[in-house]
């Protein structure tokens, strides 16, 4: 899935991409320094920063974006409060629930190997689409 | 000042009595003086592990609610010097006792004895709380599964939340031949969700059964390889560094075969 969008040359990747970069920018962000367990939540209306991992069995909800340093295995919901531009970007993203604005997804049922690289999640013509994160070219 | 250690893991079943009784037979084998509290009250199995179950006359909550001294209500383990339970109550329910009352428990038997080890109930709710709140160290007794990993994560997060940080994790009824088989959840995979010190892996076996019904103890049987996990697992609460042992029950036979060329 990450590499077919890499692939693309069309501009409305990029365009997406530089609207994440902009719906970025807010002040209104917490830092969570440590590891969500099972039944640890973080509701938050902002962005969430998780310098650890969110273990199966925690929630992270927040308006903004959810970025974790670390592997995402519980639920995680970014724009909750309707923000079809909020994303989720993990180390390793493997959620058992991935929920962007309304829109709520899980991965398919036959395992796939998961990526040992970081991803971003976001909405793109109303599909939650989940690239390979990479620094440089598109941004 | 003794060790207050606690012994939980969330879900039942997963091995937290028979975890608690072996430790408390090695540590005493060991010349230590050892004290067990049952804080499972309502659903006492301590003393039925250790064969005690008939010398019961005071427990755990005539103790707290000042019906009897604490020496009138600790049983001497009938193999093992240095050993004493306090029994939970049959009779009554975790409401019984109190944080407060517990701690204060914790604290005078802390002054009596090296180590006082809490077979904390299954749950997270007040029995829980209670057993954990006079203790100063914690070991997560776990099995390979999904539903007891998770658990034990939850257990470990409220663990943290009560200020017991850097909990130990007891990997319980491991089979190898099944992680082998990638049927089972290896230890890497658990200690990646979990993220805590290892303390010791014991295999699955089938001994413990028996001795359990016996009322007796695996870890005094000498040729058992999961008496033989818990006595490694002894020697490292006492401090020791020593390295896991071979889960791999036939370890020796493939040992020898690569040595002869079968492999």
């Amino acid at each position: 899935m990450a590499s077919e969008a890499k692939k693309e040359t069309t501009s409305s990747p990029e365009k997406a991409l530089s609207e994440i970069k902009s719906n970025f920018i807010d002040s209104n962000t917490i830092l969570v320094q440590r590891t969500l367990r099972a039944g640890q939540k973080i509701h938050f209306n902002g962005n969430v920063v998780i310098l650890g991992d969110v273990n199966p069995g925690a929630e992270v909800v927040a308006a903004g974006n959810i970025i974790v340093m670390g592997n995402v295995r519980g639920v995680v919901h970014a724009g909750a409060e309707g923000n079809t531009l909020a994303m989720v970007m993990a180390f390793r993203l493997q959620p058992i629930q991935l929920r962007i604005a309304n829109h709520i997804t899980r991965p398919p049922d036959e395992e796939e190997m998961p990526g040992s690289y970081p991803e971003v999640a976001h909405l793109k013509d109303g599909v939650v689409t989940i690239e390979a994160f990479s620094t440089c070219g598109e941004r | 000042m003794g060790e207050v250690i606690v012994v939980t893991s969330g879900k039942g079943g997963v091995g937290k009595t028979t975890t608690t009784a072996n430790l408390g037979v090695g540590l005493a084998a060991l010349g230590h003086k050892v004290a067990l509290i049952d804080a499972d009250i309502g659903l006492r199995n301590l003393d039925v592990l250790l064969g005690l179950e008939n010398r019961i006359v005071y427990d755990l909550t005539d103790v707290t609610g000042g019906r009897c001294r604490l020496k009138q209500a600790l049983i001497k383990d009938k193999h093992c010097e240095g050993l004493h339970l306090l029994p939970a109550s049959q009779t009554k329910d975790k409401t019984a006792v109190s944080q407060e009352e517990m701690k204060k428990l914790c604290q005078d038997m802390a002054q009596e004895f090296e180590y006082v080890i809490i077979d904390c109930p299954a749950g997270i709710e007040q029995g829980f709380r209670n057993a954990i709140a006079g203790a100063n160290k914690a070991i997560v007794v776990t099995t390979p599964e999904v539903a007891a990993v998770r658990d034990a994560d939850r257990i470990i997060g409220l663990l943290e939340a009560a200020e017991l940080r850097n909990p130990k994790l007891v990997i319980n009824r491991f089979r190898y031949k099944m992680v082998q088989q990638k049927d089972m959840m290896s230890i890497e995979d658990i200690i990646d969700i979990l993220a805590v010190d290892l303390l010791g892996v014991v295999p699955e076996d089938e001994q413990v059964v028996v001795s359990t019904n016996k009322g007796e103890s695996v870890i005094q049987d000498e040729r058992s390889r999961s008496g033989q996990a818990f006595r490694n697992i002894v020697r490292r609460i006492k401090g020791e560094a020593i390295p896991l042992m071979n889960l791999n029950q036939s370890g020796m036979l493939n040992k020898l075969r690569r040595i002869i060329g079968l492999r």
